[in-house]
């Protein structure tokens, strides 16, 4: 008798869980579709609501790396200039405009006047010198942002809107300084120590002090990230209220909430799933040219920074005219409708036609010609042997390993087409698909003779182009091979004495010619076979929001830029339908009602058990 | 009369169970049952240690990719982490629950990663396994009393469906029906996540919020593990059912329903109760498929995170929690089971 009413107490306990569970979705569902509803017809605040499948790493912009924390940080902090949305070009931010000295050696920024922090205090030359400083002087500090710091000796303030950066030798980067300009009296009480485990989330119900365009009030660690409007904001008060981030751990459900309304962008989507996105009433497409580029890449002769060959590569590929007569043997166009789907184009540098100033055109193309590549090689000395294969000098075959990486949709299908092409032309390609932490190791060993992979280049070349350099092979580290940026294990005296010039030359002109001429020089050397470069696939609600800003003009990517110009101003649509909202506002209320039934219809059921068991015990 | 005959033919085995439950297993099986424990846990401690650093990778190279990052700033971040291996072995050794063992994606503690993932976890798995063993069990007794009848086919059968089913797709199926809506339905759920943005979680209408992003994945896991309860519930009491026992609880007069309570499910209940603790050691280990499907940040994808790099420091940690975890629910299972049946007290 006791154990039937514990039993019954049990189960009625699960159904009015059910109950629960229903009545959560009716009240909390109602409680959401008022939130998120960004029509400004309704009079709430306008909140746009980005899907992304990166969380940020940290929020402190001192240990943050990932896409999305830089995203985070440029959105809170401001820098000095930024790259224009139309070619990449520095244009002023903080500083109206800058000057350097006759010897090169001094940069004087003049510093907007009267800004200030969000939280009200002067924000001057003196904040900037003030981060300059801690990055030099500092060590943890610096992980971020060596690559503009170490060329630097000191900051200094001599007025509030003066800052004058002394460096030891000529650059180019000091146009294009992408360090964020963080509140001194806030961080001067962050310690050295304390910086590296600082997290730089705000406290509940406030928000972080920044001087960018939109302030952190809010983050939930793989959930979502909440960004408000800055009042203080030098460019003016941005026109939605709120930025949130939701984060997503599969594209497919980030699609549907996209379907849904409940999100209002989509970044960097698969192909598959942007796609499925055709056709959706309210929702634009929109595939971004982008810097990321494809390539075959070869093990041009591994070897240690010292010259001390390395690893296991064939000694074939070595032979810049058997690199190039393969360049004749692929198909990119092919692969670009194939592997892409369309949604890319072809490439030929390193430097990505997204970005047209410093892009080089090769004047020679290599384009998709059989049969050329068969004479070049014919005439190279690798004839067809009896099995179809060629055949060295040597009689050593050309027979190759091609990795792939296995978690990459991309390389999984491109390795494939790439065998075939090289096949055609008579030289085999065992293909192997394995991780990309795996891959990186057997790279940085030379342990390998062709792989897939793919860079994303930043605006300034310097670093794309520095992974080529002799210097960057890889290198002993306590007596065990240490994988550094090269993975082609190029080394070319010429190039990186062009390498040495461009990155110390501070004309615009100038400089450009030389990384077009590195770019011909790789082009004709092939360390790299590029195949495609991809768009990044965007996805937004234009039935609510507009005024997206590309970068660059007219197809580049409308979010995740160098820069904030999208979030400066993006606005709700102002005759927005709120048809579409209301109609399913009213779904929602009917399914509830349905689940609501349902859950009570259960709740009766064992409670009817309930009793009847007891009466069934009592005649016991 | 009914009641004197049952205490009568029931006090000779029921005074031995409740001497067995005062008393308990003897001293020796559970010294033997912790100290078993124990050795498992140094074992796995060790192991953890060399097995993540057979793992190929470069974590400081994929954290920086495409970024101009300094080639000397590149190589003073490597040798932070290149500490001989001795060296490192002997500081883990020291103590493998240290704060100072920093996650290298996060520059966190590990066990702080660590800290803020568990919560999740906990609700959507830990709610699922409780909601799956109540519902499994009562399932399994109802479909093994009634074996053959029409309760007992369909419930079987659906439970075999399920359980056959992969969660993901399951998961996914139920996200495009009721967080998409199909067939003019509109979307009941959310598509993915704990909470909406800005709304408070510490208020009883966040919790409702919480509940309503939780629904669908709760739901999935239910279904998906109360199959194995129900399938394992409903062959042991089968197994129970044709013993001589319940004959004599039958001769007695007692009711179906009062042999079937009292008599049969208690007995039946054991394997039931292995695999309930088993599983209660692997709620920290979360779901890694169902917190893919609908986002939510729990230690599964985390692991997941962790493996691409790789970040030895979280995932020895990981590893560590999700052993002890396992390890510790065994030995509460065995020294339940001590309790619950005296055959194995020795």
């Amino acid at each position: 008798m006791r154990a039937r009413s514990r039993r019954a107490r049990v189960i009625a306990a699960c159904a009015a869980g059910a109950l629960a569970m229903g009545v959560t979705a009716g009240l909390a569902g109602a409680a959401s579709a008022d939130s998120t509803s960004p029509t400004p017809s309704s009079g709430s605040k306008s909140v746009l609501t980005i899907g992304t499948t990166d969380d940020i790493d940290s929020a402190n912009p001192f240990t943050g790396y990932s896409v999305a924390a830089y995203e985070i940080f440029q959105m809170e902090y401001p820098t000095l200039t930024m790259y224009s949305p139309t070619d990449f070009s520095p244009t002023p931010r903080l500083a109206e405009s800058w000057t350097e000295s006759a010897d090169h050696l001094t940069w004087t920024y003049k510093i907007r006047s009267g800004l200030k922090w969000s939280d009200g205090a002067p924000l001057t030359a003196t904040d900037a010198a003030y981060t300059f400083n801690r990055i030099i002087n500092g060590k943890y500090e610096q992980t971020n942002y060596d690559s503009y710091t170490a060329n630097m000796v000191k900051a200094e303030a001599p007025d509030p809107t003066t800052l004058i950066i002394t460096i030891k030798k000529p650059s180019p980067i000091m146009e294009k300084l992408y360090v964020y300009i963080l509140p001194e009296h806030i961080w001067k009480s962050i310690d050295e120590k304390a910086v590296s485990s600082y997290k730089n989330e705000p406290a509940p119900g406030q928000t972080t002090v920044g001087g960018g365009a939109f302030l952190m009030a809010e983050r939930r660690t793989g959930q979502f990230i909440r960004m408000v409007a800055n009042p203080n904001f030098f460019g003016g008060k941005p026109k939605v209220d709120e930025i949130d981030f939701k984060i997503f751990k599969n594209q497919d459900a980030m699609a549907l909430a996209l379907k849904k309304g409940e999100i209002d962008f989509a970044d960097s989507l698969d192909a598959n799933v942007y796609k499925s996105l055709a056709g959706v009433p309210g929702v634009t497409q929109f595939p971004a040219v982008y810097s990321e580029f494809n390539e075959l890449a070869f093990n041009t002769g591994a070897a240690l920074e010292s010259g001390k060959p390395i690893g296991d590569g064939s000694p074939l590929l070595k032979d810049k005219n058997l690199r190039v007569a393969l360049g004749w043997a692929i198909d990119r166009k092919s692969l670009v409708d194939k592997v892409l789907g369309g949604l890319g184009s072809e490439a030929d540098t390193i430097i990505p036609s997204m970005y047209a100033n410093l892009h080089l055109t090769p004047a020679n193309p290599v384009t998709y010609n059989p049969d050329k590549a068969k004479q070049l090689l014919d005439a190279a000395g690798y004839k067809v042997g009896p099995d179809g294969i060629r055949v060295a000098a040597d009689g050593t075959k050309l027979s190759f390993r091609l990795y792939g990486r296995s978690e990459n949709d991309i390389s999984k299908k491109s390795v494939q087409f790439l065998k075939g092409y090289l096949a055609a032309v008579g030289v085999e390609a065992k293909v192997d698909l394995i991780s990309s932490d795996a891959l990186a190791e057997k790279i940085g060993a030379g342990n390998y003779d062709m792989f897939e992979w793919d860079w994303v280049v930043e605006p300034d070349p310097n670093y794309q182009l520095s992974t080529f350099t002799c210097a960057n092979r890889s290198y002993l580290d306590s007596g065990s091979v240490t994988a550094n940026l090269s993975d082609s294990f190029y080394c070319n005296p010429a190039y990186d004495a062009l390498n040495e010039k461009q990155s110390t030359e501070p004309d615009v002109a100038a400089r450009t010619a030389i990384v077009k001429q590195m770019q011909q020089m790789l082009y004709d050397d092939a360390p790299y076979i590029l195949t495609f470069y991809i768009d990044n696939l965007e996805a937004y609600r234009s039935d609510r929001f507009t005024d997206f800003v590309p970068q660059p003009a007219p197809n580049g990517s409308l979010l995740f830029q160098y820069g904030t110009w999208t979030y400066e101003s993006v606005q709700p649509v102002t005759n927005a339908a709120g048809d579409s909202t209301s109609s399913s506002k009213a779904g929602l209320a009917i399914g509830i009602a349905v689940l609501v039934l349902v859950a009570a219809a259960g709740v009766v059921f064992f409670l009817r058990r309930g009793r009847t068991g007891a009466r069934a015990d009592d005649e016991e | 009369m009914t009641l004197f005959q049952e205490a009568g033919v029931d006090a000779a085995p029921s005074a031995l169970a409740r001497a067995g439950r005062l008393a308990g297993p003897s001293t020796r099986y559970v010294a033997k049952r912790i100290f078993a424990a124990l050795g498992t846990f140094a074992f796995v401690v060790v192991f953890n240690f060399f097995l993540f650093r057979l793992l190929p990778g470069d974590p400081i190279a994929l954290y920086t990719k495409g970024r101009d990052v300094d080639p000397a700033q590149m190589r003073a971040l490597r040798s932070t982490l290149n500490q001989p291996v001795l060296q490192q072995f002997v500081n883990y050794l020291k103590n493998p629950f240290s704060q100072d063992a920093s996650s290298v994606k996060y520059n966190l503690p590990a066990w702080e990663v660590i800290g803020t993932r568990v919560w999740p976890t906990v609700l959507l798995v830990g709610t699922a396994t409780l909601l799956a063993t109540i519902i499994g069990v009562w399932l399994g007794v109802r479909s093994a009393w009634a074996r053959g009848e029409r309760f007992d086919k369909v419930s079987t059968n659906t439970t075999l469906v399920l359980y056959s089913m992969p969660e993901f797709w399951f998961g996914m199926i139920l996200l495009i029906v009721f967080s998409a809506g199909v067939f003019g339905l509109p979307g009941l759920f959310p598509s993915g996540g704990l909470s909406t943005p800005g709304v408070d979680t510490s208020s009883p209408l966040g919790w409702l919020n919480v509940g309503w992003h939780l629904f669908l994945p709760v739901t999935t896991l239910t279904v998906i593990y109360l199959s194995e309860y129900s399938l394992i519930m409903r062959a042991s009491l089968i197994d129970e059912m044709g013993q001589d026992y319940l004959q004599t609880a039958r001769a007695k007069g007692l009711k179906e329903k009062m042999v079937r309570r009292h008599h049969a499910v208690p007995n039946a209940m054991l394997p039931t109760m292995t695999l309930i603790f088993l599983n209660l050691g692997f709620v920290v280990g979360g779901a890694i498929t169902i917190e893919y499907v609908f986002s939510i940040n729990g230690l599964g994808s985390l692991t997941v995170d962790a493996l691409r790099g790789p970040d030895i420091p979280l995932l020895q940690s990981l590893f560590l929690l999700f052993s002890a975890a396992v390890i510790a629910a065994n030995l509460f299972a065995d020294l339940l089971y001590g309790r619950l049946d005296p055959r194995v007290r020795t």
